[in-house]
């Protein structure tokens, strides 16, 4: 198991262009991926799962995943997210 | 292609006169003279200013339209001045003439027209509607057209494309779509053809409504399902693509970003949908189809929930 947490930065948070972003770049990895603000855990490649976070600007996430190829999934989401999916 | 159209270097007269004589009320004054002559154009006259000797610009690779402003011109003219008039049309290879609203033929055109190999046909409509009728379906022999390796089925009144590699499935899934009561209209084999900014499509006069399916050979569909299972054209309005499903899916998750191809020029919204085992594709593209009409309508659900999304998260509770 390998966890880090990021924080959501862009302004309007993980809407559903920014879940399909995270479930896509997800589903690149084997392992399993749990997605955390805190209230809520979800599956990491579950788009509905991903939107239910309601993640807005300045929530913090737990990214965690455990499998053969933890590290790099882990590393990768949380560049994603920390990158602001390409918004402002 | 061998569709329900001629080829256009097939459009005779007398192809005309068996595909659209009965929809156009058309009935030989001349027999069968000039039956042999080649349509070579969507288009029709009115030779109108030619009567009159104006020929400069007469559009002589017409259908010629005598309507009532040419029968009462011509009406207006001595027997030698009618006769003037009409060889004023006849210098020129023309395609055939339609005489309109019950008007008896000229005896002076149809002289003529016998003289010259070139048929005169008389018809109880009124001049506009035949036009009309004439043009749109002469438009739909001569317009563009390709030949397309899917299936063409109308779902709930949406002409579905569905395309994909061979054995994917189409057949299998669309026969699914038939047994929920949609409409076949062209399988493996699609003629397309542009029609203005729309795309038409048709199947084969004969192959139309059989389909192969693997394992089974031959299955006639309407013999199979009824004459309501089938339906020989459709406008072609998505595109559904199905694709094998990889390991790396890069497709849409949220149907934000709808995409496109073209055909003959016009721009056809397209789905691209993966196929595995187990998934009722049937089912998928009613769902396509579904949305497909609500969008149309200027409904879209994947923007809809996203501003609700978005609002939720804008509340100071955070959800």
């Amino acid at each position: 198991m390998y966890q880090k947490t990021v924080l959501v930065p862009n302004r309007l948070g993980v809407h559903a262009r920014p879940a399909a972003l995270i479930v896509k770049k997800a589903a690149l990895f084997d392992c399993d991926i749990t997605i955390s603000t805190g209230v809520e855990e979800v599956n990491g490649k579950s788009i509905m799962g991903v939107m239910t976070l309601a993640a807005g600007q300045g929530t913090e996430l737990l990214i965690s995943a455990s499998g053969e190829d933890e590290v790099p999934a882990v590393d990768e989401l949380c560049a994603l997210v920390a990158s602001g999916f390409g918004e402002d | 292609m061998r569709d329900r159209y001629p080829e256009p270097g097939e459009m005779s007269v007398r192809r005309l006169v068996e595909l659209i004589g009965q929809k156009l009320l058309i009935t030989s004054a001349t027999g069968e003279t000039g039956f042999s002559r080649l349509v070579g154009s969507p288009d029709i006259n009115r030779p109108g200013l030619a009567l009159t000797g104006f020929t400069h610009r007469f559009l002589h690779d017409r259908i010629q339209i005598i309507g009532e402003t040419e029968i009462t011109y011509l009406s207006s003219l001595d027997a030698d001045g009618r006769v003037r008039a009409v060889r004023n049309l006849f210098q020129f290879p023309v395609y055939c003439f339609i005489v309109t609203k019950g008007f008896e033929p000229p005896a002076e055109i149809v002289a003529e027209a016998v003289d010259s190999d070139c048929a005169v046909f008389r018809s109880p409509r009124d001049t506009t509607p035949l036009i009309h009728d004439l043009t749109g379906y002469l438009s739909e022999v001569f317009a563009p057209r390709k030949c397309v390796h899917g299936t063409l089925v109308d779902v709930f009144g949406v002409g579905q494309l569905v395309t994909g590699r061979s054995a994917i499935g189409k057949s299998e899934a669309v026969l699914g779509l038939v047994e929920r009561g949609h409409r076949l209209i062209a399988d493996d084999v699609v003629r397309i053809r542009r029609t203005g900014e729309e795309l038409l499509g048709t199947g084969d006069a004969i192959l139309g409504s059989h389909m192969e399916i693997r394992g089974l050979g031959m299955v006639n569909v309407p013999v199979l399902y009824g004459i309501r299972s089938v339906k020989d054209r459709h406008t072609v309005d998505i595109e559904v693509r199905l694709v094998d499903w990889n390991q790396k899916p890069d497709f849409d998750r949220t149907g934000l970003d709808r995409s496109s191809t073209t055909y003959l020029g016009v721009r056809l919204p397209q789905i691209i949908l993966p196929v595995l085992p187990g998934r009722n594709i049937a089912l998928l593209l009613e769902v396509a189809a579904m949305t497909f009409l609500l969008e149309r309508r200027g409904v879209d659900i994947p923007a809809e929930l996203d501003m609700k999304l978005i609002e939720r998260m804008r509340e100071p509770s955070g959800g």
